[in-house]
């Protein structure tokens, strides 16, 4: 290791005048994340809320409607998501030991499995746009006997919308961190920022985990 | 230190090579007919092991402070506390709701 003053100088500079040291920003930092992603679980639990009180009601209307989504897309997108969140745990793991090139890399992996996930997400909105297959009184389709199809409509599109809606901010995030990594703003010494993204980023991917069997997977 | 846990990319990568093997199983057992509800049953509990392991190993809770997991597991209690109550009401409705 060379460890020129200059370096070490370098190292001080994104301590905040609050904190005691390093160590105690980023563990604050970091208990700050958890904490916004407990209000995430609860925000999506919501909607899990929903889609559990209408199942209750409707059993048969989820067996019947899920058959409109494609299970091999569904797939597809859980491989890429789990993809992407090991990319990511990667790039952290770059941060840690300064190797900011395998950073880089990594998150722009990541950022080509997150808009691999959106375009397959879309041609999936849009065969069923396309059908008529729209979220509440917007539903046209007349190819399913259930008179409450768009109940169920309703719900993939909340869920899967919201979840879509985390992706597209995660890619804009790991975009911010390529360009302050390019700038060589991140070291082994402090890395905060990439260890929070990827703890969202892994967030997301769990509750992907969730909706994969949940709407894909019945029957 | 409870923060800077470094894996190896050995690690990571069999966690992801897991993972990939969970997903694998969450679609092989719906190709065997596994009647209701033990399907739902079995479809969330592979589900909950996946995201355990994510957030264990990815989310690196496994060597976080303790306060940390505290707040994760404190979120899906009240996540189910959430559930509970409000199916103690919808389970036992005559009529769901008019029109919806």
């Amino acid at each position: 290791m060379s460890d020129t003053s200059a370096v070490t100088e370098h190292k001080t500079d994104h301590i905040q005048h609050h904190f005691v040291d390093s160590d105690q920003q980023f563990e604050s930092s970091k208990m700050g994340m958890w904490i916004f992603l407990v209000t995430e679980i609860l925000f999506f639990g919501g909607l899990f809320a929903a889609y559990i009180v209408y199942r209750a009601w409707y059993p048969e209307l989820y067996l019947e409607a899920s058959t409109q989504l494609n299970a091999f897309w569904g797939t597809v997108n859980t491989a890429v998501l789990i993809g992407s969140s090991l990319t990511v745990a990667m790039a952290i793991r770059s941060a840690q030991l300064n190797q900011i090139k395998g950073l880089i890399i990594n998150l722009y992996i990541t950022i080509g499995l997150a808009i691999t996930f959106m375009v397959i997400k879309y041609f999936e909105y849009a065969e069923k746009l396309e059908k008529g297959i729209a979220p509440g009184r917007y539903y046209t389709y007349d190819g399913l006997e259930h008179e409450k199809a768009n109940i169920f409509f309703s719900i993939y599109y909340m869920m899967t919308g919201l979840h879509g809606i985390h992706v597209v901010i995660g890619i804009g995030l790991m975009i911010w961190l390529v360009v302050k990594a390019k700038k060589k703003v991140f070291h082994s010494g402090y890395y905060t920022p990439v260890e929070i993204t990827g703890l969202y980023w892994h967030l997301v991917d769990v509750i992907w985990i969730f909706l994969f069997p949940l709407l894909y997977l019945i029957d | 230190m409870s923060g800077h846990h470094i894996s190896s990319a050995k690690f990571l990568w069999g966690i992801g090579i897991a993972l990939f093997f969970l997903t694998f199983v969450t679609v092989a057992v719906t190709w065997i007919q596994i009647p209701e509800p033990w399907n739902v049953v079995v479809a969330i509990a592979i589900a909950v092991v996946k995201a355990t392991i994510v957030a264990l190993f990815f989310m690196n809770l496994w060597w976080d402070s303790k306060f940390n997991v505290l707040l994760f597991i404190m979120s899906i209690v009240f996540f189910i506390l959430m559930i509970g109550i409000t199916l103690l009401d919808t389970l036992y409705r005559t009529d769901p709701i008019p029109s919806f």
